[in-house]
């Protein structure tokens, strides 16, 4: 097994202005015909590391050897020409254009006169996808395809500029779990046609499951470097945390109490007349955590915006603790409601204004000590302690209460927000994907909090695309399937199975005969 | 806020230095020029009241500006806006008669309420049309300009006159001169005082901000986004149409032709300059109008023509802009090499 080093990178550091240190003195090697997982929690500094690498960013110290010979790419250009490909989160391609149309991009094969020989690039890319087995049409429009098929042609984007490097940075973040198992063994059999494949991610068990080797980062730092054969997901969450992580539900058993919410035969039409909710009818009890389950795109969204008011409804009703809020305004509906939506940038908080700003959101018109001057003014003062008291109850780690929120890591402006909603002290509370995008340690903490929301006799509705999540915290699943609410089953009488069955269509005669 | 205070002054500088060498190459002396220049602008008695009273419309427009920037409404209406208040006071100062200490607060709120009728327009086809405010309230400005000279041209026409005018309002709407300075400079600076007050320590203010950056939090965020909408156009409107009432009954005490000209464009201007902060438009308000001022006497003195400060206001308008971002980076770069040292050490 000793492969030649083909990468090596020697104390690299590197410092976001203005003292953001993302690496610090960074080594690491990486080997020729390797998959080698690059792991770590959000802002360990993994994506930094590659970018460094690959001419994106600059770096403040360090050394580059690319086989053997010291190196420096300034740009992706030329990180290429030496055979040296990064695919990003967010794909690039023009939807308008076909497959090999944004494939050859850039690098055409020209006639005499510079035309482009569309032929012999389409004929190309053709012996590539079957060279690669990548099962893509090479004709189609890339606006058309899914979304999986698109990162395949990224891939393939820089195999025909023939890398043998391939840096993916969280490849599997857009994909379905069944869209997964594919580009797995797309990837293993570009590792055993001699391509190194160094592949960033943060979910432990796609890591195990696919790398020869992989490297820990924790905060701008290596933690180690192992194969991954010996390793466990418990090792790697340690690795990555610093300390123990519970993967299993802590729930304690609790009789939960009276109706708190109730959503009845809900519709919602889309602005094309389309039904997006159909007769959704969900219930939460005091004590109690429903979770909400479903494909993206299944009226999820939809049932949010229909309980927060941002969607007009054509029929259904919704009440909180016995008040019907369902013609309410906004305002009064955050009396009762506490809202941590999916989108941090879009809905959670303005990013270009200060945490203070952000954190006092709400509580600015709700609670009375926010007043001052009969309510035409704003207490900043008091403003400034609520800021003090998230960033002591929620363990928000920041610099001074007028800094950009922007400044804050992603862990950190959700809990801030996080803060900002449970401070409202309302009897429910919805959350929206609240753990999306963040690292392990803030997922804990987040589930955490779920918890202790639950104990408290609080009523949570959680939409989550994440089964594990609801599994772990939620007491009821509900699964939403084109706007309907499918199935209500209890989480300890349940599979994973059974509701991916409902989530993809399943009904509920079928579900009789496989019995639970 | 410090930062922003020392790039403003960094890029002034900078400005002046490119003007110098703008000055210099055309073979005209800089240190005389700029020396008229502050001279008579803010170092002769004369020179500093003008200055001031020529400050009033454009911070009073350059305020309107900055809040509905900073709030989310595009209004770029303040020049029809200015010319509707200057109406407004002009028709109350014909045709009430009052003692003044009635008639001068009757003439400002008139001034005040034809702005934000003008402006309220726009915010009404948007709410009902889903108009642009954008593109209504630079079309209203057109609209007020010709009612403007309609109304002084036949209704309003001063016979003795021969271009079109009203005749003067009535001499207790007048402003009288506090010494030498002008009693609408003391109207402006309460309403700039006004204005911080809403936006730095205001529940508005900071429900406008909010939804400036991001209308979608502060609406889930119990926000009213439409009155605050409503509300922020009427307030923008009104300061520009206070602008307007203080030139009439401070200055030439009637609706001339051509009134305003382009002070609401300058105002507009000067809300970029200070990046729609309500301090910083105070104290460029001051500068703009002091060179403005001082281009006048520079060219009596000095063989520079007027139309230089034109390219100075430019140079400064860029320089400062963009210098804001660049002397950003620098700060960031060093604070970067200190970390740096720190984590080596």
């Amino acid at each position: 097994m000793a492969r030649d080093v083909l990468i090596d990178l020697q104390h690299i550091t590197k410092v976001f202005p203005p003292d953001t240190v993302a690496l610090s003195d960074v080594s690491v090697s990486f080997e020729s015909g390797e998959i080698h997982a690059l792991v770590g929690e959000n802002g360990a500094g993994k994506s930094t590391l590659m970018k460094v690498f690959y001419g994106l960013e600059r770096r403040d110290a360090g050394d580059i050897f690319f086989k053997g010979a010291k190196v420096e790419f300034r740009t992706p250009r030329e990180a290429i020409s030496a055979g040296i490909g990064m695919v990003h989160q967010e794909i690039l391609l023009i939807p308008e254009y076909t497959v090999w149309q944004n494939i050859v991009l850039g690098a055409e094969p020209v006639r005499a006169f510079g035309t482009i020989d569309a032929h012999k690039a389409r004929e190309a890319v053709r012996q590539r996808i079957e060279e690669f087995q990548f099962n893509l049409d090479p004709d189609a429009l890339v606006g058309d395809i899914s979304v999986a098929a698109r990162q395949k042609v990224e891939i393939l984007k820089l195999l025909y500029r023939n890398v043998s490097v391939l840096v993916l940075d969280e490849p599997t973040a857009v994909l379905t779990p069944q869209e997964i198992p594919q580009l797995f063994a797309e990837l293993a059999r570009l590792r055993d046609k001699g391509h190194t494949i160094i592949f960033i991610s943060h979910r432990l068990d796609e890591v195990l499951t696919l790398s020869d080797r992989v490297t820990v980062m924790r905060h701008g730092k290596i933690v180690g470097t192992s194969a991954a054969s010996g390793l466990t997901k418990e090792d790697l969450a340690r690795q990555m945390v610093g300390r123990e992580v519970l993967f299993t539900s802590r729930r304690q058993p609790q009789e939960p109490g009276e109706i708190v919410f109730r959503a009845r035969e809900l519709n919602c039409n889309d602005t094309e007349h389309r039904a997006r909710l159909r007769d959704a009818t969900v219930e939460v009890r005091a004590g109690e955590i429903v979770g909400v389950a479903g494909v993206e795109g299944n009226g999820q969204f939809e049932l949010v915006n229909a309980i927060m008011g941002l969607a007009s409804m054509t029929s259904g009703t919704l009440d909180v603790m016995g008040k019907d809020i369902t013609h309410a305004d906004i305002l009064t509906r955050r009396t009762l409601i506490a809202f941590v939506p999916q989108d941090r940038g879009k809905m959670g908080a303005s990013v270009a204004a200060s945490i203070l700003e952000d954190a006092i959101m709400t509580h600015h018109v709700l609670d009375p000590r926010f007043r001052t001057w009969r309510g035409l003014g704003l207490d900043y003062r008091h403003a400034a302690e609520f800021v003090d008291q998230i960033r002591e109850q929620f363990t928000v780690s920041m610099g001074h209460s007028s800094d950009p929120f922007r400044s804050l890591s992603g862990g950190n402006q959700q809990k801030v927000i996080l803060g900002r909603e449970l401070l409202l002290e309302t009897p429910f509370v919805l959350m929206d994907q609240p753990t999306r995008g963040l690292d392990v340690g803030s997922i804990e903490y987040v589930h955490q909090l779920l918890l202790n929301l639950r104990s408290r006799k609080r009523a949570v509705l959680l939409v989550s695309a994440d089964l594990d999540e609801l599994f772990m915290v939620a007491d009821r699943i509900v699964v939403m399937c084109q706007g309907e609410v499918v199935v209500d089953l209890a989480t300890d009488a349940t599979s994973r199975e059974e509701v991916g069955y409902y989530m993809l269509g399943g009904k509920e005669a079928a579900h009789a005969e496989t019995g639970s | 806020m410090r930062k922003q205070a020392l790039s403003g002054i960094l890029g002034v500088l900078a400005a002046f230095a490119i003007g110098a060498l703008v000055l210099a190459l055309q073979g005209f002396n800089p240190v005389a020029t700029y020396g008229a220049l502050l001279q008579y602008s803010l170092f002769s008695g004369s020179g500093f009241t003008a200055t001031v009273t020529r400050a009033v419309p454009l911070i009073l427009t350059g305020l309107s500006a900055s809040i509905a920037f900073a709030s989310g409404p595009v209004n770029l209406g303040q020049p029809g806006q200015l010319v509707m208040g200057a109406l407004g006071a002009t028709l109350v100062g014909l045709f009430v008669h009052l003692p003044s200490a009635f008639l001068v607060p009757l003439c400002i709120l008139a001034s005040l309420l034809g702005g934000a009728l003008w402006s309220g327009l726009a915010a009404l086809l948007k709410r009902a049309f889903a108009m642009d405010e954008f593109i209504v309230t630079l079309m209203l400005n057109f609209i007020a300009d010709y009612f403007a000279l309609w109304v002084i041209t036949y209704p309003l026409f001063d016979p003795s006159a021969s271009t079109p005018m009203t005749r003067p309002i009535s001499t207790a709407a007048w402003l009288p001169d506090l010494g030498s300075v002008n009693t609408s400079v003391l109207f402006m600076v309460l309403a700039a005082v006004v204005c911080w007050l809403i936006m730095s320590r205001g529940r508005s203010g900071y429900e406008w901000r909010m939804t400036g950056q991001n209308s979608l939090f502060a609406r889930i965020g119990g926000c009213k986004v439409n009155a605050n909408y409503v509300r922020v156009m009427l307030v923008t409107g009104a300061l520009a149409g206070l602008a307007g009432g203080l030139m009439i009954m401070g200055g030439p005490h009637r609706f001339v032709k051509g009134l305003g000209a382009n002070y609401a464009w300058d105002g507009i201007m000067i809300a970029v300059v200070a990046s729609n902060g309500i301090s910083g438009t105070f104290l460029y308000g001051l500068l703009f109008s002091a060179l403005q001022q001082g281009a006048i006497g520079m060219e009596l003195v000095t063989a520079v023509p007027s139309e230089f400060i034109d390219v100075l206001q430019a140079v400064i308008v860029l320089v400062v802009v963009a210098g804001r971002v660049s002397l950003n980076m620098v700060f960031d770069r060093l604070a970067t090499r200190r970390k740096l040292k720190e984590s080596a050490g």
